[in-house]
């Protein structure tokens, strides 16, 4: 976790073939592969103000057009406005005064209120006159968009077109579909369906009533143009009267030009979000509701579940062509064990070949899906013909996995290293006794618990140029026990691995 | 409101006008778009920002529509675009290569449910309710003009220029550097400002005498704050004139008036003093003060004076111009807007399992497309 805010020098090539640090990746443990932001299907889960923290449930965040109720933002400078309270003198209402009797007809009672303030920019709700408020929140002012009837009534218009023109089109291919016999039927001559003898002599059916046309008042085209103002040539403009591009979009309804039209604008609400892997439809992360919680319910990151590898560091001075080797620390995050291979990477036809696969075996899982659902939708109707894909399954198509851009450039002297890494135990930590050292193979510098240190020896390029980054890169494959089904199992998978070694010197 | 109404309502689509500046986007049958915002994308790779359209290659694009749709969904719009329906509102004759990489961002990576592509300018006049006009949209990059005759485009008489938003303001900041002013701070938003803030079109009269060469007493000048750092002068004249580059004379005659006039004198004689009598200025450059008096009246001189548009314009000619509804930015979002208010959303978009056999979107251009919808 050292780099969790910097650029790492060891990344993971991830299934999609992109190449992210671990701490950006995500492990599905229902397909056992790597996931990265990219390649995993991202769901807002739940909408919350990121000032307030309240939790706002997701109708309620349609309906008020995803903004909070009670916060709002500067519309000069977009900072959070506060609402300052101040005690205002008001006359004491006439009517209440005859019943007290005698005294002074207009009393004065200091009473709150309230305007909104921005402690960025001085910007206050006065400055725009909005009159201060009894309550602190809720009973601000909308603001209203001025042509809001008239596009109501364009909508009106063209709804009502398009409906006429669905009828139109549906009578037309009724007139024009052949009818299915040539001889009245035993129905006809019952005469019971009139209906459809209006149909055979082409009147309209009965219940079906028309769209009427919704008149509109067309925009009317005019000559008179507003001209400039005769003292825009004269009058020198203050600047700081006249709004500039962000506050006007900040206000997209009305953008207006000067800064006394602008009006504190509600506060656009967070969301959080749920991460769906694409293959299997299972959550990689799933954050608890409430706003205030940092916790997931699923989280599925990839260094819970593949070692982490970290570069302690570079042993030799890197040439072109000569050997040089790094000391890595690899940590095992589960609680078994596992055996380790490094080896190199696969070359272009087997990355190609992977992908192939890939394809291949999403491709399989959509046509057993498709032929499940088929199946049982064959038992429940019992009709062949409405098994068709509408029914089934949405087609989906998915995203092409890529060849890994990150190119190694060196080569690693050992064909492959096997060892094995211990399950994490956090109570080892406190063990008294020290471990009887056992056999070891050579390249293993250190050994602690979870945790390894290795030599890893290669041999650089020779293409390679002074002040060229040396990239080692190599696959790891690690045994992992999936304890998702009822007897864990263990799988062996890969993960393939970039770390930059440093730059070559020059001689 | 009941929990029936949430369940049974359809999800509004998302509508979406992507231009080179900013981009327009908010959700179906609703008046204004929810936000406005630069067409700038944040790559996940290494966190730089970077203008949306400026690619090297496919693969690059592609990423960048991925983060750019990303940060809409899940920072502006706030809704899960999966299954949605997406309207998007394009220029005709923009690049494929934009169209067919944005329907595949949005299919395979966004998995949307369908997408409606809706012409900018057709989109543009039906906030008006007219069947006729001629539509001048204003962008960043260019300006197109496209006479619309009874809801048909006439396209053999489309025209379009490279000056927007663009060309004002290099003009802005070639005229600045002449002044003196230290080149290290324009940067394309200080010059933007510059022009939304301060600079207006001036009106026929003014802009004759600049072209004699006997300018009138300049506007006044105006001291200008750049990021608290260093005040500049912004000449008067420059407030004044930087927009003339869209209303130069010269030989190849190809100002914003002769353009509009161009485009009306390409189109059949029947139309042509329809289109005269309903023109309509949108676009985001079109919103600066003075602009619509300014190209009436060059257009009206222009067909009083000029030979060539005297002899084929007969008649008494008066140019007269519709208003827009809200700001003239988005006004073709709002056009957007009002077709995935409709039936049409149903019936019209190009939906995923179309789009899953053909594996490309459908042109107008493309003469395959046509014989299968005939």
């Amino acid at each position: 976790m050292a780099n969790f805010m910097q650029n790492s020098v060891v990344s993971y090539a991830c299934t999609c073939g992109l190449v992210n640090p671990i701490t950006k990746l995500f492990f599905c443990r229902h397909c056992l592969k790597l996931r990265c932001g990219f390649c995993v299907c991202h769901e807002v889960d739940s909408h919350f103000c990121s000032n307030c923290l309240e939790n706002i449930p997701s109708s309620e965040a349609k309906h008020k057009k995803n903004c909070c109720t009670n916060c709002f933002n500067c519309p000069c400078c977009q900072h959070t406005l506060s609402a300052r309270a101040t005690m205002v003198v008001v006359p004491k209402k006439t009517d209440d005064s005859p019943k007290e009797g005698e005294g002074d007809g207009v009393k004065a009672v200091t009473k709150k209120m309230y305007y909104l303030s921005c402690l960025g920019c001085r910007w206050t709700s006065r400055d725009v006159g909005i009159p201060d408020q009894n309550v602190a929140t809720g009973a601000w002012p909308e603001n209203e968009c001025s042509y809001q009837t008239r596009f109501n009534a364009l909508l009106e218009y063209y709804q009502a077109v398009v409906l006429q023109d669905k009828q139109e089109k549906q009578e037309y291919l009724r007139r024009k579909t052949p009818k299915a016999h040539k001889f009245p039927s035993l129905t006809d001559r019952t005469g019971l369906t009139v209906s459809m003898i209006r149909r055979q002599i082409g009147w309209p059916d009965k219940n079906t009533q028309k769209a009427k046309p919704v008149n509109i008042t067309p925009s009317v085209a005019t000559d008179e143009l507003e001209d400039l103002p005769a003292d825009v040539f004269t009058q020198p403009i203050n600047l700081r009267n006249v709004s500039n591009i962000q506050q006007r979009h900040g206000q997209p309804s009305d953008q207006p030009f000067t800064v006394n039209k602008l009006y504190p604008q509600r506060r656009i609400l967070w969301i959080k979000r749920s991460l769906r892997c694409r293959q299997c439809e299972h959550n990689v992360i799933k954050p608890e509701y409430h706003p205030t919680s940092v916790k997931y319910r699923i989280q599925l990151f990839a260094n819970y579940h593949v070692p982490d590898v970290l570069l302690v560091r570079s042993e030799e001075v890197l040439h072109a062509g000569k050997s040089g080797s790094i000391i890595l620390k690899l940590t095992n995050p589960t609680m078994h064990d596992m055996s380790i291979k490094i080896k190199e990477l696969p070359t272009l036809s087997e990355e190609l070949e992977m992908i192939e696969e890939f394809k291949l075996a999403c491709k399989i899982k959509e046509n057993t899906a498709t032929s499940a659902a088929a199946e049982s939708l064959k038992s429940i109707t019992s009709s062949p013909s409405l098994t068709s894909t509408t029914l089934s399954r949405q087609t989906s198509l998915i995203e092409d996995p890529r060849i890994v851009q990150q190119k190694a450039n060196v080569k690693l002297n050992n064909s492959e290293l096997n060892f094995v890494l211990n399950q994490r135990d956090d109570s080892t930590e406190f063990d008294e006794d020290v471990q009887t050292p056992r056999e070891e193979p050579e390249f293993i510098i250190w050994r602690k618990s979870n945790k390894v240190s290795i030599r890893l020896p290669f041999t650089t390029d020779e293409s390679l140029k002074v002040g060229d980054l040396v990239k080692v890169g190599f696959t790891m494959e690690y045994t992992y026990v999936n304890t998702v089904t009822n007897t864990p199992t263990s799988h062996t998978l890969s993960a393939r691995v970039f770390i930059d070694a440093g730059q070559i010197l020059g001689e | 409101m009941p929990l029936y109404e949430t369940v049974m309502q359809e999800k509004p689509p998302v509508v979406l006008d992507i231009g080179t500046a900013y981009t327009k986007l908010g959700f179906a049958a609703e008046a204004y778009p929810r936000k406005i915002i630069p067409s700038e994308v944040i790559l996940s790779s290494d966190g730089k920002t970077k203008a949306l359209l400026d690619y090297d290659s496919n693969t690059e694009l592609y990423d960048q529509f991925v983060d750019f749709l990303q940060m809409i969904f899940f920072k502006h719009l706030l809704v899960i675009p999966k299954e949605r329906k997406i309207v998007i509102v394009e220029n005709v004759l923009g690049q494929t290569i934009i169209r067919e990489t944005l329907a595949r961002v949005l299919f395979r990576h966004f998995e949307v449910s369908s997408i409606m592509f809706v012409p900018l300018h057709m989109a543009a006049l039906a906030t008006l309710a007219v069947p006729t006009g001629i539509v001048i949209d204003m962008g960043y990059t260019e300006t197109t003009v496209m006479p619309v005759y009874s809801r048909v485009q006439i396209l053999q008489a489309f025209q379009d220029q490279a000056y927007g938003g663009r060309a004002i303001h290099a003009e802005i900041k070639r005229q600045l550097l002449e002044a003196g002013v230290n080149g290290k701070h324009l940067t394309e938003s200080i010059l933007e400002d510059i022009k939304v803030r301060t600079c207006f079109v001036t009106n026929f009269e003014r802009a004759k005498a600049y072209r004699k060469g006997q300018p009138p007493a300049a506007p006044p000048d105006l001291e200008y704050l750049i990021n608290g750092e260093e005040i500049i002068v912004i000449p008067g004249t420059l407030r004044e004139t930087v927009f003339e580059i869209m209303f130069e004379e010269n030989n190849d005659r190809d100002s914003l008036p002769h353009l509009v006039l161009r485009a009306i004198l390409s189109c059949p004689v029947d139309v042509r003093r329809a289109l005269i009598e309903s023109i309509f200025v949108v676009g985001g450059s079109a919103i600066i003060m003075g602009l619509l008096s300014r190209l009436r009246a060059e257009m009206q001189y222009l067909a009083e004076k000029d030979e060539e548009y005297k002899q084929k314009l007969c008649g008494d000619i008066k140019f007269k111009f519709h208003k827009t509804i809200g700001r003239e930015n988005f006004t073709a979002w709002l056009g957007g807007s009002l077709c995935g208010g409709t039936d049409l959303i149903q019936t019209h978009s190009l939906t995923k399992e179309a789009y899953v056999k053909t594996d490309r979107v459908p042109d107008w251009i493309n003469l395959s497309d046509k014989r299968a919808t005939a």
